[in-house]
C-alpha cells in the first residue's frame, strides 16, 4: 500500500463519513491492528467519538475486529484497506444492478449501500417505505432480493455465534461457505404487519441473517466487460458474443478469481452452449472461424492447448490483462510525450534489452530526439536502465559498462497505479476546494430553486417567479455555471480514473502474485 | 571568523569555476515560486459524457448528500462550534428543523466497548440503595398508619416513644439514618442547597477586606 493510496482512502472516507471517521481510519491505516485505547490516544479524540467511528466502519464492513491473542477480552481492529476504494464505485454497482434487475433491484442495492449491512426484512421495509416504486408489490421486491442472492450480488455476513457466556466482550462469528447464498425466510405477512406497526423487526425469522453487497461479484462483471468490449472493438459483435459464452462456460468449472489460466474448455461445450442459448445465426454458422480468430489474435485472450473434443482451449487471464494494461500504459505515454515516445516504449518492450544507439535505429527516430524522449521516459519511470559491467583488461584498466534500456513491467504498472491514485486524490481535493470556495453561491442557487419550485406548486404567476429568479444576478449565474461545469468535469475525471485504476488492479491480480485483497468469498 | 583561515581563501567560487559549472552571468534570478502545477505540454483530451456516466454522476452527488445528512457522518464536537460561529441565521434556523435520524447499530455483533450509549456506571451500584429507600418508606407508612389508628389518647407519649425508637434506629444503623435524611424529598443534600438568602451576607463580609 502506497502513501498515495493512503491519502486517497483518507479523502474518500472524509467525503462519506466525516472527519472523525477519517482520522480513526488514518490511524488504522498505519498499523495492522489497533485497540480502542490506542486509537483514542493516537487520534486525541474522545473515547465516545472513536467508538462511534469504529461502529460506523464495522457497519459498513470497512473494519474487521477480533479478540487479541494476548488478552481475549480486548478487541483489535484492522482496516480493510482494499475495500475503501469500493465506496467510489457505488454508482457503478447501482447502475449495473439497474440494468440487470430494473428499478426494484437498484432500490434494493441503494438501501444496502445506505445502511451498510442489514437483514433482508429490514432492507425490504426501507425500500417499500421509500415510495419511489410504490406500484411494485412487496412480492416483487422479495423475488428480486432472492434472485440477487442467487446471482451472488448479495452475500450473507458471517453469522454471530451465540455463546452461553453473557459477559463475552468480543463477539465471535461463524463463517460457512455453503451459507453465503442460502435464501432467507422472508415472511410477507409479517412484513405487512411491521409496516402497519403491529409487529417489530425483531420478530422476523431472518433477524440473525445480515446481508451485504458482494463487491467481488460486481468486479467480476466489470472485468468481463473490459475483455468483451476489447474484443468487440477489435473483432466485432459476433466475436464478442462468442467470448461472452466462453466466459460463462469457464465459470462452471473455474474459480472466477483464479489468477493465471482458466480450466480447459472443449469446442463441443462452446458449440452446444451457443446453439442452446443464442439466436445469432452468423455466429452458429461460422463458430469455428470465430474461435480461430480469437485464438490467433495477438491480445491472447483465448488459447488452444490440445485437440481433444474438437479442440481444448483455455482463457489466458494473465496474457489478456498484460495486453490490456500495456495498451493503457502506451496510451498514457502517447498523451504525455507523443506518439514517437510510445514507439520507443514499444521497441524497448519488444526487444527486452536495448542500447541507446540501437534504439534510435530500431525506432527510426533521429538520434537527438530519440535520446531526449528515452531520457524523459526514464525520468518518469516508464522505462528502466540495466547496467552490465565488463571488467577491463588487467587490474588497473577501467571497467567497461553497457547501459541497456528495459521495461520492468510490474514496476511500470505499479508506478502508473500510484500516479492514478494521486490524480484521483487531487481531483477529489480540487472538487472539494471548488465547492468550498463557492459555497455561498451554490447554496443560494439551491435555496432559490426550492423557492421557485414551491411557488410553482402554489400556482404563483410567471411574472412574480421571474422577479424572484432575477435576484440571481447575471454575473453570479455566469460564475455558478463555470463552477458547475468544473465540478462536473472533475467528477467525470474521477469515473474515468477509476476505470484505469480498476484495469491496473486486475493486471496486478492476474499477472503478479501480489496480495490484492480479492478472494472468492469474503 | 569564517573565511579567514590559512591562505585567506574566501570560500566563494571564481568566475572561471562558475563558467566551468555551466553558470553564466546572464542566468535569470528566480524571484517567484515555481507554478503549483507544471505546464501541460499537450492539451488533455476532452472526456465524453455518456448516458451511463450521467446516471452515475447524478447518483453519486445524491449519495454524497444523503451520507452528509445521515447519522453516520460524524463531526467532532470540537469542530462543530467553530463552524457554527460563522453560520448565518438561515442556516441556524434550518438546523433546528433538521433532525438527524438515530444511527442503527447492531451492538450485539460488535465488541462491547463500542456500545457507548448503554454503558453501566462504574463503581457503587445505585439500584440496591434505591430499593432500600423504598422499603424504608413503606415501613414508615405502616408505622404512621398504626399511629393514626391509635390516635387520641397518649398521643404525646407515642411521639416520644417514636422519637426514641428512631434514635435507637439511628444509633443501630447510621447509614440508614443518612438515607432517611436524604429520602425526605429527593437525592440532593439540603446542606448543599443555596437559596440565595446569604448572598448579601457575603457582600457584608467583603467590606472587612479581602482574605488572603
Amino acid at each position: 500500500m502506497s502513501a498515495d493510496y493512503s491519502h486517497l482512502c483518507s479523502a474518500i472516507l472524509e467525503q462519506c463519513f466525516g472527519q472523525v471517521v477519517q482520522s480513526v481510519a488514518d490511524c488504522l491505516f498505519l498499523a495492522n491492528t489497533r485497540t480502542l485505547g490506542q486509537l483514542v490516544s493516537a487520534t486525541k479524540l474522545s473515547r465516545k467519538e472513536v467508538g462511534l467511528a469504529l461502529a460506523v466502519l464495522v457497519k459498513f464492513r470497512l473494519v474487521d475486529f477480533e479478540a487479541s491473542k494476548l488478552n481475549p477480552s480486548l478487541a483489535e481492529y484492522a482496516l480493510r484497506r482494499e475495500d475503501i476504494i469500493s465506496l467510489l464505485r457505488y454508482p457503478r454497482y447501482v447502475h449495473l444492478v439497474q440494468t440487470k434487475y430494473g428499478n426494484v433491484g437498484a432500490s434494493i442495492a441503494e438501501e444496502l449501500i445506505n445502511s451498510g449491512s442489514d437483514t433482508a426484512t429490514g432492507i425490504l421495509i426501507k425500500c417499500l417505505a421509500e415510495g419511489e416504486n410504490k406500484a411494485e408489490s412487496p412480492e416483487s421486491y422479495r423475488n428480486t432480493f432472492l434472485t440477487m442472492i442467487t446471482d451472488h450480488y448479495i452475500i450473507k455476513r458471517p453469522e454471530l455465534l451465540v455463546s452461553d457466556d453473557q459477559d463475552e466482550v468480543v463477539p465471535k462469528f461463524e463463517s460457512n461457505e455453503c451459507d453465503f447464498f442460502r435464501h432467507p425466510n422472508i415472511d410477507l405477512q409479517l412484513l405487512a404487519k411491521i409496516r402497519k406497526g403491529d409487529a417489530t423487526l425483531a420478530e422476523a425469522k431472518d433477524s440473525t441473517m445480515v446481508w451485504n453487497l458482494n463487491y467481488d461479484r460486481f468486479h467480476q462483471d466489470f472485468r468481463d466487460a473490459i475483455m468483451v468490449d476489447a474484443i468487440e472493438r477489435k473483432m466485432g459483435e459476433n466475436a464478442a458474443e462468442c467470448f461472452r459464452f466462453i466466459l460463462k462456460i469457464m465459470y462452471n468449472t473455474t474459480d472466477p478469481w483464479q489468477r493465471k489460466l482458466s480450466n480447459q474448455i472443449t469446442f463441443v461445450e462452446i458449440k452446444q452452449a451457443i446453439e442452446k442459448r443464442s439466436n445469432n445465426l452468423d455466429l452458429m454458422k461460422y463458430l469455428d472461424q470465430y474461435i480461430s480468430l480469437l485464438t490467433d489474435d495477438s491480445m491472447g485472450f483465448f488459447r488452444r492447448v490440445g485437440d481433444m473434443g474438437g479442440g481444448l482451449y483455455v482463457v489466458d487471464m494473465e496474457h489478456a490483462f498484460e495486453s490490456l494494461a500495456f495498451a493503457c500504459v502506451e496510451s498514457v505515454i502517447t498523451e504525455r510525450f507523443g506518439s514517437k515516445a510510445a514507439r520507443i516504449f514499444r521497441v524497448i518492450r519488444c526487444k527486452k534489452y536495448i542500447e541507446q544507439e540501437d534504439l534510435q535505429k530500431e525506432a527510426m527516430i533521429p538520434s537527438k530526439e530519440a535520446k531526449s524522449l528515452a531520457y524523459n521516459l526514464f525520468q518518469e519511470q516508464f522505462i528502466h536502465v540495466k547496467i552490465i559491467k565488463k571488467p577491463g583488461g588487467g587490474s588497473n584498466g577501467p571497467a567497461k559498462a553497457f547501459y541497456l534500456f528495459q521495461v520492468k513491467e510490474k514496476d511500470t504498472v505499479r508506478m502508473l497505479l500510484d500516479a492514478s491514485y494521486k490524480s484521483l486524490y487531487n481531483t477529489i481535493e480540487r472538487s472539494n476546494f471548488e465547492k468550498n470556495e463557492h459555497k455561498g453561491l451554490i447554496e443560494k442557487s439551491q435555496r432559490l430553486d426550492s423557492i421557485v419550485e414551491t411557488m410553482k406548486e402554489r400556482g404563483d404567476s410567471e411574472e412574480y417567479i421571474a422577479e424572484i429568479v432575477e435576484t440571481f444576478t447575471p454575473p453570479e449565474v455566469e460564475i455558478l455555471n463555470k463552477v458547475k461545469n468544473r465540478i462536473k468535469t472533475l467528477s467525470k475525471a474521477e469515473l474515468t480514473l477509476d476505470d484505469t485504476i480498476f484495469l491496473l488492479q486486475m493486471y496486478q491480480h492476474h499477472c503478479t502474485s501480489l496480495p490484492t485483497g480479492i478472494r472468492r468469498f469474503k | 571568523m569564517a573565511g579567514r583561515g590559512r591562505g585567506g581563501k574566501t570560500g566563494t567560487l571564481t568566475a572561471e569555476q562558475m563558467a566551468l559549472l555551466g553558470c553564466t552571468k546572464d542566468m535569470p534570478v528566480q524571484t517567484a515560486p515555481p507554478p503549483t502545477f507544471p505546464p501541460v505540454l499537450n492539451r488533455p483530451t476532452t472526456l465524453e459524457t455518456t448516458a451511463t456516466q450521467n446516471y452515475q454522476l447524478l447518483w453519486k452527488e445524491d449519495f454524497l448528500n444523503r451520507m452528509r445528512d445521515s447519522p453516520y457522518y460524524i463531526v467532532s464536537a470540537t469542530q462543530e462550534p467553530q463552524n457554527k460561529e460563522h453560520r448565518d441565521w438561515r442556516e441556524k434556523a434550518m438546523d433546528r428543523f433538521k433532525l438527524k435520524a438515530q444511527p442503527e447499530f447492531n451492538y450485539k455483533a460488535m465488541p462491547r466497548e463500542l456500545n457507548t450509549l448503554n454503558r453501566k456506571r462504574k463503581g457503587a451500584d445505585v439500584k440496591p440503595k434505591l430499593l432500600a429507600k423504598k422499603t424504608n418508606i413503606e415501613d414508615r407508612l405502616k408505622v404512621l398508619e398504626q399511629k393514626e389508628l391509635k390516635a387520641g389518647s397518649g398521643e404525646q407519649d407515642e411521639i416520644k416513644q417514636e422519637s426514641d425508637s428512631d434514635q435507637e434506629e439511628e444509633q443501630d444503623d447510621p447509614e440508614a439514618a443518612l438515607d432517611d435524611e436524604m429520602d425526605e424529598e429527593n437525592d440532593y443534600g439540603n446542606s448543599y442547597f443555596d437559596n440565595g438568602e446569604s448572598y448579601n451576607d457575603e457582600d457584608d463580609n467583603l467590606d472587612d477586606g479581602p482574605v488572603y
